[in-house]
């Protein structure tokens, strides 16, 4: 039997991790996280952090040796629910894993056009278009001109 | 390049140093500027991409440490419960500002006298007065004139829009008859001298792509090149020379290529903020100033001041597009400004309103709050947070202790090997009553603007954004660095423009009274040129 190749760098681990960690909502509208192809681009920044890297790498491969252990095709091959028992159960000794892949994962997946448009964002760089905004309330500026008069 | 001998030398390419540069260009002195950092391009900056908030927590964070770009120098802060934060380019640290413009207040000035702490000031609001607004129009203010915490002055510019959330909580102060008002902004509300007005973009922190933030790379540089000003960017300094004398007669700096300079000058002056300055004037040893320059009062890197910052949010039901809009511009609050002693400290602080954060950001500090999960809940729990908060910081006095310092790192250096600067900074047990006692009045608030639950971070570690104290201004020579015009009391042709003069530090934003005091001093060299050095 092959080894399997280590969890960051198993593109199916680590989008099967990723759909566990922001998973798709329940009405549809928005992707889970591994379904956008977003391993690739996480994993890479986490391997060039020298300080959560090392963490995060350890944490994933506990992740894969306990799921290996569990089904065949480890956590690719596992129901979310039984695939979330086998990432918590590892974070006691892991504590850093989520939070060192969210580190890169929230910025990856909330700049995703399709994301955007799921939470009611266009999906656009703020500039060159910008944004309007609502003007100042004029009743409030109605009460501070009154005070500046006292 | 030429290293032909030139008037005034200015080191430091920021607020303050450009400033200074503008306004003493045509007094008859070349002047040549050096700073360690390039030229920024607008059409770089983060908003002009999607992965804008990405490239934030990178290459345009705040820290120089977190970026660790050539032009940055690393800064140990072990020892500090606060981080420094700056950014290093022609344009200083206005690159990433918030531009929330707020001038010190007249009683800031006299703090000694009027409350027993601190020292007063060898000047006051009223020296500053004029170059306050001269400042507001080179640099494109707005705001709203007759704000009664303040003398009265009139903004160029009317002010910005208080947007959804800036009204939301603007109505809380209403109800509990609190002082707020729009803040002055150094964002143009309105096209302003061939400066686009704002649109509104919101990550204000990673360089503004429309060019209505008030940079000085966009106000005073481009004013100040067609003076006659010349900017030698990528040029770090290494050490101030001195003659036999003890005078400053130039500098040694390390070229864009690497290579070790000597530029000669006949005046030396240091804007490379609260840290930059210190650590430049400890590096600068010689047999005539053997503690490092301008340092016979032993007070150069001692009493750093920060502002510790308090940030209490509020979650509402209704969305308030906080996420648009200039995100650290909206309006101010010295309802707790003054001393009271009957809340158990002394001095106060203010509040600034904030908008919101964009989405990668909510979900990060979410986290980090512990109210948004990974897994199954995360989409819920996001959607309650994101669009649906708004912000209070607590800018807090901060008392000069000389126990709060910039010093050499022993190890540290950048990347030309020359040593770093070591942070020591322990929050004071006035502080700490104060970011309580903001904590508290800010969920009240709040609370009545109608927030359905508030969060707070008593002392945010990563806001040290102003840097101030560290070669403070005085009469005395062995109680202080630089005189009341910015000149060194050892070294009569070195000058200090920057933040580092602060005898004090209000609970403002600093930089409006930064730039509004080298404009003075550079008024007054050129108004005392023929006397400048005369008791040297
Ligand atoms: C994220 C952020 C937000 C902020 N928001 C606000 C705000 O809303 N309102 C406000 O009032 N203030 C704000 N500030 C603070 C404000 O930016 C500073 O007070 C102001 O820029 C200080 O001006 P300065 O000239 O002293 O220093 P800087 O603007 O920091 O400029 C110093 C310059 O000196 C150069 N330099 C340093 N050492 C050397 C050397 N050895 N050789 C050559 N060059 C050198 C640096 O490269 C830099 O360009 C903020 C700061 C940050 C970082």
């Amino acid at each position: 039997m092959t080894e399997p190749p280590a969890a960051l760098n198993d593109p199916r681990f680590m989008k099967a991790l990723l759909d566990l960690v922001i998973p798709p909502s329940a009405p549809g509208d928005l992707p889970g996280a591994g379904a956008l192809g977003l391993s690739a681009a996480v994993v890479t920044a986490i391997q060039a952090d020298p300080a959560l890297g090392p963490l995060v790498e350890a944490g994933t491969q506990a992740v894969q040796e306990s799921a290996l252990s569990q089904h065949p095709e480890g956590l690719a091959g596992m129901a979310p629910q039984a695939g979330v028992k086998v990432v918590e159960a590892q974070l006691a000794a892991h504590p850093f894993l989520i939070m060192g892949i969210l580190r890169y994962l929230y910025p990856a997946y909330y700049q995703h056009p399709q994301v955007l448009e799921g939470i009611g964002e266009p999906p656009r760089p703020p500039f060159p278009e910008g944004f309007d905004v609502e003007a100042t309330d004029a009743e409030l500026l109605e009460k501070l001109r009154a005070r500046r008069k006292v | 390049m030429s290293n032909e001998p030139v008037g005034v030398l200015v080191i430091g390419a920021g607020a303050s140093g450009a400033a200074f540069a503008w306004s003493i260009a045509g007094a008859g002195m070349s002047v040549l500027c050096l700073d360690q950092g390039p030229w920024m391009k607008q059409r770089d900056y983060p908003s002009n991409g999607l992965d804008w908030e990405e490239r934030g927590l990178g290459e345009f964070a705040t820290s120089p440490n977190v970026r660790g770009l050539p032009a940055d120098y690393p800064v140990n802060e072990q020892d500090s419960d606060i981080s420094p934060l700056m950014f290093n380019a022609v344009g200083g640290s206005t690159i990433l500002w918030a531009a929330h413009f707020p001038r010190l207040t007249p009683k800031d000035f006299r703090m000694k006298s009027d409350d027993g702490v601190g020292a007063d000031w060898p000047i006051d609001y009223q020296t500053l007065e004029p170059y306050f607004a001269l400042n507001d129009r080179m640099m494109g203010v707005s705001g709203l004139s007759g704000d009664p915490a303040y003398p009265y002055h009139e903004p160029p510019l009317p002010p910005l829009p208080l947007g959804k959330s800036g009204n939301t909580l603007a109505a809380g102060f209403e109800k509990l008859g609190w002082h707020w008002w729009p803040s002055d902004s150094a964002i143009l509300s309105r096209e302003y001298e061939g400066r686009e007005a704002c649109i509104n973009l919101g990550p204000c922190l990673t360089g503004c792509a429309q060019g209505a933030k008030a940079s000085t790379d966009i106000t005073y540089w481009p004013v100040a090149q067609r003076k006659g000003v010349k900017v030698r960017s990528g040029c770090r300094v290494r050490e101030i020379t001195v003659r036999e004398d003890g005078m400053a007669d130039g500098v040694l700096y390390y070229d864009e290529e690497g290579q070790l300079q000597e530029q000669k000058a006949e005046i030396v002056v240091l804007a490379c903020n609260g840290i930059g300055t210190p650590r430049l004037l400890l590096n600068s040893k010689s047999q005539q100033h053997p503690d490092g320059l301008a340092n016979s009062s032993g007070l150069v890197g001692k009493n750093l001041m920060f502002h510790p910052y308090a940030m209490i949010t509020g979650i509402f039901e209704e969305p308030l597009h906080g996420r648009r809009g200039p995100v650290g511009c909206s309006f101010w609050s010295h309802e707790f400004y003054q001393t009271d002693r009957s809340r158990g400290f002394v001095r106060g602080y203010s509040f600034e309103a904030i908008r919101g954060l964009g989405p990668a950001q909510t979900a990060l500090q979410g986290m980090v709050q512990g109210f948004i999960p990974w897994g199954e809940d995360h989409h819920r729990a996001f959607a309650r947070l994101y669009d649906h908060t708004a912000t209070l910081l607590g800018i807090t006095e901060d008392l000069p202790e000389d126990t709060n310092t910039v010093t050499l790192d022993p190890e540290l250096k950048d990347s030309h090997g020359i040593p770093a600067p070591k942070v020591t900074y322990r929050l004071s047990e006035n502080s700490r009553k104060m970011l309580a006692h903001a904590v508290e009045r800010a969920t009240e608030v709040l609370t009545a603007a109608g927030a359905v639950e508030t969060v707070a971070e008593p002392l945010m570690r990563g806001a040290g954004w102003h840097l101030m104290g560290t070669a403070r201004m005085g009469r005395d020579p062995k109680a202080s660095v630089v005189n009341e015009r910015g000149q060194a009391h050892d070294v009569k042709n070195l000058f200090i423009v920057d933040g580092s003069v602060f005898v004090t530090a209000g609970g403002v934003n600093p930089t409006s009274t930064i730039q509004a005091f080298a404009l003075y001093v550079a008024d007054s060299i050129k108004k005392n040129i023929e006397t400048l050095f005369d008791d040297a």
